[in-house]
């Protein structure tokens, strides 16, 4: 019998020892509390992460074969063109990664957290601030006109309910008429909401927390939504235009470059310029300026050209667009590329502009949606931009310009936008401006040599959303391709 | 143990010392989950290691093995046209800058179409669009002012890697007696890879012994020390797809001998260049430097161990106490830029340092019963229980300024440019579980089991899984006496099991992430873009299996087959989603994924002399197919992998691994469609292949004869595509030797053209001619998906071995119980391949990922030489 009861002691005694470690299952829901990551955050945070993701990716995308800017518009654009590889994107060629990436960072690293930022700040959330809703509700709309002037129609009313209370996961298209409606709205309320001396923002990298220049650049890119779907609804787009302009005080507009809305990088990476990130950082050395705009501004002796492009061998020269690589790169040395400054770490992204206003309201001039002086908007527009360049005003070179009329008008704006490719790409797909010239002979195009309209859905609608994508397709009244007119087109 | 392995840094059960290894034993499906829990879902790799048990006295076992290695499948190339573009081959500063005035007679000599101040070098073109490797005399990057003649460099891959070199030695003490046993061995590994530079170290210090205290207490402890790491930077690269062929790489892993004349850009106004000499540099800094100043080390501590005490209570009933530990440390050190000038632009040296700890402790206790009654009827009982903790902790610091380059130490560093990161992660399970075996007649079996689980991961009112189990197996040649000489034994088996899982800890609250900072000083947060779960619900897998085990004519054949269907529920997956929701992936009990197959064996001995020569073979066959037979409500998608847009995905009622991307237009009987001499590109993703294979199979046959012994394995995969973007690229960048056909008369796609309308398209064959380069850029895989989706059949000899045992009589003469001397070849010959550049054996990502390649490290052919002396 002593011989069991010495195993059975010795095997408690084991046991014991053992089972001191064993807990009960009550410390689980702590132990299964994440350390790492905190279950909620204040706006401050959220909102220079959101705005820096949205613009870096809508200036710049770092990443080879998605960078919608300098891989994208400013190359269908024709300011820049391709030294080398023009298949990635100058001959209208791009890879899914670059339609699929564009629309998941809009969409995952920016709308998602500027909805955040509005849902803890509304009135009836956690940590009520009208001045952070104004502030998110201005670059939400910002980033789904991006969006939907990318691609046509998208999911807009639906969107962004991943984590709503009744979740949508598989979100419906809205059409292009819906959407705009939609943001000229939510402006509207965002420059309400914004209230100068109201509650401080802070983690705004755009203004500093200056609210009447968010208060200005809400009602100037309402204004110019206004102007781009003028054609298709023009009772709309004046009244809207009537009630800013009627009542200044309310509703403030840009009134100087000061105002103008852009993102201004620092030497810190990464919040250095995604084209210093790109071009100096990652060495690349592909782009040159367009034959197209070196033409264009050597034909009015344009001295905004010397402030762009570099002089080679005494004077300026540009790549034709779409050159297959063996001739391209005949050029590499030879052409003329972009100045330092637009490499510099601390280069701004750009969203809008004092000069873009007054293009938009030299234009609702001619176009008769308001009554003004167009000359003085269109003088207004350039002084700007030379402005912007570091150059004076020169009243020789408007008056050498002639007349206003509405291509005037585009061919100015287009020249004052150089950086702002996806911007100059819209306004030359709903206006057609500026003509751009016949194609180098050398060239090789794809897409039936059109200049790409918009582009194609990301295919991972195609695999996780199609029933939606499908009827979002019929939307745009045309197939998903980069051929198919959007609906602003004029 | 640690499961996972990484290819940079080991892990898991590669850093065991194979010659600690008593058995491997292999128990597939869910059956195995009772004893082992959760993660023997998939089956259970059992590792039995050595003891001093079966030595008597003292016994001392020595093996040494010595194995080299080079790339197995040699891409094949052009070595018609050097690198660079428009038939020109010139070096002026490696970025493609304009040609100075010291050259104008050197390239006018070779070219003759000099445009002063423009026309430019063709360094900054990594392809090889170059001129006729003709003998012409150019610039190259190691020649400085001077020209030299433009030769083909077909051996210039063979150059590129070094004979990988790997010497392993081990030495173990063993003795026992009836008081108990121990065993003390000491392992060393040394390894150079293939890639310059890269190289492995690994010791082994274990100790397994056991001591019997009392007749009826034995108390054992094993404990294994791993000290482990080195260089591993080289885990694939684009020497040899962004590249030109007329690089000698021999010369450029000298490349300190041109420093003196190598021309470096010097942009006006700025510094000038100061990268080690390369071939260009636009886009490459030179490999050799790279893996030898910039490496990733790691330098790992690991132990791993247990303390057991065993009980016998009485003659059927046992307790074992256990208690046991899998720790581990590693810091690893990636050294990912050097102080430099680039075109003009002056970057800092920067490194990261990241440390991590990991920890996975388990505690169990388990009763054991065995008895037999009378003689026929046998009864083993096991119940026990087991309480397993993890935790992990990563400390990452990224100094992305060194103040004072080569110094890798945290502090010498600009602070804000540093990026930091800390993780922490535990979780617990606590288990309780029991199983009983009834035999009859030592013939028929019927096992029982069940475990209960609580998992720390999952919801608290949902966080406890029950899983049982029920399988039944005959010996019926037994049962019922069948004596036949043609039947010698027959086993019947069939078994139903379930197993339960948790998920990964922290999956059912949203968090914020942080994500650095702007401009280094205000803190930036994002909303993870994975939504979390507070529902979670346990995964159960219920598989069911069937087998039988024949063996016919006095056992000399046996057939061996096994049937199982496995499916998954509520399996936890961050199931992708569609982007405008605002989130990427949703964590969800995705519905049901079933996995079934069948696996044959045939073994036989085909002859057998009686001289004693013999000769054994064995035949596999495997067949399996993942199926998603449901997700979530509103999904039918679930992706596996995306790389450049094209996705491995499983959709509802599919096979598991479709790739889907972006292919050519096709007509009805799949001819490529062509218009204006090029294919037309579909602008919608479509089906262009799956991952899975048809089958598998293996081939063995081993011949014996008195103390040599001789074995070679044949593998074989048939079907199962995988997207090489290496391949793709390598032709579009005109480097394989198809790319060299046509180049300057142009080149007739193989395909048909339309010659009707869009509505009534009438085909005739493609008779459109077009530019070289042009058409082989349709093989870009980054825009064209389908031109790098390829067929994974193979058919290889995997191993040959040799063996001779020397004879005892012999050997006792040097008091050496048995020497044994063996050489192995691995990887020796592609029998069969769809596919011309590449082993088909690839797989980039590891685990669901399966059949992505781009670029990766070789793979390779060996040839070991063993010794194993036993004392």
């Amino acid at each position: 019998m002593k011989k069991y009861i010495n195993k059975i002691n010795t095997g408690i005694l084991f046991g014991l020892l053992m089972f001191t470690g064993f807990s009960c299952t009550e410390d689980f829901a702590e132990m299964n509390t994440d350390p790492n990551n905190p279950t909620s955050i204040g706006a401050q945070y959220l909102l220079p992460f959101a705005i820096e993701s949205s613009i870096d990716r809508y200036w710049g995308g770092t990443t080879r074969f998605e960078r919608l800017n300098i891989d994208g518009a400013m190359l269908w654009v024709q300011y820049l063109a391709r030294n080398i590889y023009s298949n990635e994107g100058d001959s209208y060629g791009i890879s899914p990664a670059f339609y699929n990436n564009t629309w998941s960072s809009l969409y995952n690293d920016g709308l998602v957290n500027f909805e955040r930022i509005i849902k803890q700040a509304a009135a009836d959330g956690p940590t009520p601030n009208t001045n952070y809703v104004g502030i998110a509700m201005v670059m939400k709309t910002w980033t789904y006109s991006v969006l939907t002037d990318l691609y046509g129609a998208i999911p807009y009313g639906e969107a962004v309910k991943g984590s709503a209370d009744e979740p949508i996961y598989t979100p419906s298209y809205d059409n292009m008429e819906a959407i705009y409606a939609g943001m000229l709205a939510d402006l509207k309320t965002a420059n309400e909401l914004l209230t100068v001396g109201g509650p401080s923002v802070s983690g705004d990298i755009i203004y500093n927390g200056d609210i009447m220049a968010w208060k200005k650049f809400a009602n100037s890119l309402r204004l110019k939504l206004a102007n781009r779907q003028a054609v298709k609804k023009p009772a709309e787009s004046k009244a809207i235009m009537a009630e800013i302009l009627g009542s200044p005080s309310t509703y403030p507009i840009f009134t100087s470059n000061a105002d103008d809305a852009q993102l201004v990088h620092t030497a810190t990476r990464p919040s250095n310029n995604t084209w210093h990130e790109v071009m100096v950082i990652g060495g690349r050395t592909d782009w040159s300026i367009s034959k197209t705009f070196v033409d264009m501004l050597m034909a009015t002796s344009d001295p905004r050209l010397g402030a762009i492009a570099t002089e080679v061998n005494g004077t300026y020269a540009g790549i034709p667009n779409g050159l297959p690589d063996a001739i391209a790169t005949t050029y590499l040395s030879s052409a003329s590329i972009m100045q330092d400054k637009f490499r510099d770490p601390s280069a701004p992204s750009v969203l809008m502009t004092f000069s873009e206003l007054n293009f938009i309201l030299a234009e609702a001039v001619v176009d008769g949606d308001i009554t003004g002086d167009a000359e003085a908007y269109f003088k207004a527009g350039i002084d700007a931009s030379f402005e912007k360049n570091g150059l004076s005003p020169s009243a020789s070179f408007v008056e050498g310009l002639g007349s206003v009329t509405k291509e005037k008008i585009m061919e100015q704006k287009y020249v004052a936008l150089f950086g702002q490719g996806v911007e100059a790409w819209t306004e030359y797909r709903r206006t057609g401006y500026p003509v751009m010239p016949a194609a180098d002979p050398r060239a090789i195009f794809e897409n039936d040599g059109i200049i790409p309209t918009r582009l194609p859905y990301p295919t991972t609608e195609y695999s996780l959303n199609r029933e939606k994508l499908d009827q979002g397709i019929t939307l745009n009244g045309g197939p998903d391709n980069m051929q198919t007119k959007l609906w602003w087109s004029e | 143990m640690q499961q996972s392995t990484s290819n940079t840094y080991g892990g898991g059960i590669s850093e065991v010392n194979p010659d600690n290894i008593k058995a491997i034993s292999v128990l597939k499906g869910p059956n195995a989950a009772a004893l082992y829990g959760s993660r023997a879902a998939n089956g259970v790799i059992l590792i039995t290691t050595k003891d001093g048990s079966d030595s008597k006295g003292i016994g001392v076992d020595f093996n040494s093995n010595f194995t080299f290695e080079r790339p197995f499948v040699k891409p094949d190339f052009q070595n018609t046209y050097g690198g660079g573009n428009g038939y020109r081959t010139w070096y002026s500063d490696g970025w493609s800058g304009v040609i100075q005035p010291d050259a104008y007679d050197q390239y006018a000599a070779a070219y003759n179409d000099l445009v002063p101040g423009s026309t430019t070098g063709t360094a900054g073109t990594d392809e090889s669009w170059g001129a006729p490797m003709d003998g012409r005399l150019t610039r190259q990057w190691w020649t400085g002012t001077d020209v030299a003649p433009l030769t083909p460099q077909p051996n210039n891959w063979d150059e590129y890697w070094d004979t990988g070199k790997t010497f392993s030695n081990s030495l173990a003490l063993s003795g026992g007696n009836e008081h108990g046993n121990f065993r003390l061995s000491y392992a060393k590994v040394d390894q150079k890879g293939i890639a310059a530079f890269n190289d492995y170290t690994r010791d082994n210090f274990t100790l397994n012994s056991s001591y019997n205290l009392k007749k009826w207490l034995t108390a054992s402890f094993s404990a294994d020390y791993v000290k482990s790491g080195g260089n591993r930077n080289y885990q694939g690269g684009q020497q040899f797809i962004w590249a030109h062929r007329h690089v000698s790489w021999d010369r450029l892993a000298n490349y300190a001998d041109y420093e003196d004349v190598h021309i470096q850009r010097a942009v006006s106004g700025k510094l000038e260049d100061t990268d080690p000499p390369n071939w260009q540099h636009t886009y490459f800094t030179n490999p050799f430097f790279t893996n030898e100043y910039l490496p990733t080390v790691n330098d790992k501590d690991r132990l791993l161990g247990n303390l057991a005490l065993k009980f016998t209570l009485t003659d059927d009933l046992g307790l074992m106490l256990r208690s046991g530990t899998d720790f581990w440390s590693d810091t690893r050190i990636n050294v990912s830029n050097f102080e430099r000038v680039r075109n003009g632009n002056q970057t800092p040296g920067r490194y990261s340092e990241e440390v991590l700890r990991s920890q996975e402790t388990n505690h169990d206790f388990l009763f054991t019963y065995d008895k037999m009654f009378d003689s026929d009827f046998s009864v083993a009982a096991q119940a026990g229980g087991a309480l397993r903790t993890n935790y992990y902790k990563r400390n990452y610091t990224y100094v992305g300024e060194l103040v004072v380059d080569g110094v890798y130490n945290l502090a010498n560093s600009n602070p804000s440019q540093n990026t930091v990161a800390s993780t922490i992660e535990q979780s617990e399970v606590q288990s309780l579980y029991g199983s009983v075996q009834f035999g009859y007649l030592n013939a028929l079996f019927l096992d029982v089991t069940a475990r209960n689980d609580w998992s720390s991961t999952l919801p608290t009112n949902n966080n406890s899984y029950f899983y049982p189990s029920a399988s039944v197996s005959a010996v019926f040649t037994d049962l019922l006496s069948i004596n036949s000489p043609i039947l010698s034994f027959g086993k019947l088996r069939a078994s139903y099991a379930q197993v339960g899982n948790d998920a990964s800890p922290y999956q059912l609250t949203q968090t914020f992430r942080a994500a650095g900072s702007w401009d280094g000083s205000a803190p930036e947060y994002y909303e993870n873009t994975e939504l979390a779960n507070a529902f979670l619900k346990p995964e159960i897998t219920t598989g069911l299996e069937l087998g039988a085990d024949l063996r016919f004519f006095k056992s000399k054949v046996g057939l061996d087959f096994t049937y199982y269907s496995q499916t998954t529920e509520n399996q936890i997956l961050g199931v992708e989603i569609s982007k405008a929701s605002g989130y990427s992936t949703r964590i969800l009990n995705a519905g049901k994924v079933n996995n079934k197959g069948i696996e044959i064996s045939l073994t036989g001995t085909v002859l057998e002399l009686p001289g004693g020569f013999k000769w054994t073979t064995a035949l596999n066959y495997a067949k399996n197919k993942n199926k998603v037979i449901e997700l979530a409500e509103g999904l039918d998608t679930y992706t596996l992998q995306e790389r450049r847009g094209l996705t491995s995905i499983a959709r509802v009622g599919e096979p598991y691994g479709t790739l889907y991307g972006i292919g050519f237009a096709k007509t009805d009987d799949g001819q490529i469609i062509f218009e204006n001499g090029l294919p037309v590109v579909e602008s919608t993703p479509q089906i262009l292949g799956n991952i899975q294979p048809d089958w598998t199979g293996g081939f063995m046959n081993t011949f014996s004869y008195k103390n040599i012994e001789l074995s070679a394995l044949i593998d074989a995969r048939f079907g199962g595509d995988f997207y090489d973007e290496g391949t793709g690229t390598a032709r579009w960048t005109g480097q394989y030797a198809e790319t060299a056909i046509g180049r300057e008369e142009g080149v007739i796609g193989l395909g048909v053209m339309n010659i009707g309308t869009d509505e009534n398209p009438e085909y005739v064959p493609n008779d459109v001619i077009v530019a070289g380069n042009q058409y082989y850029g349709y093989n870009n895989p980054r825009r064209y998906h389908e031109a790098a989706v390829f067929d994974g059949t193979y058919v290889k000899l995997r191993e040959a071995t040799i063996g001779v045992k020397l004879p005892s009589a012999w050997l006792s003469k040097y008091k050496i119980q048995s020497a044994k001397l063996s050489a192995v070849g691995r990887n020796i010959f592609m029998i069969y391949s769809n596919v011309t550049h590449i082993d088909p054996e690839v797989d980039e990502y590891g685990g669901n990922s399966q059949g992505f390649s781009y670029g990766r490290l070789p793979t390779s052919r060996s040839l070991g030489f063993n010794l194993s002396l036993s004392f």
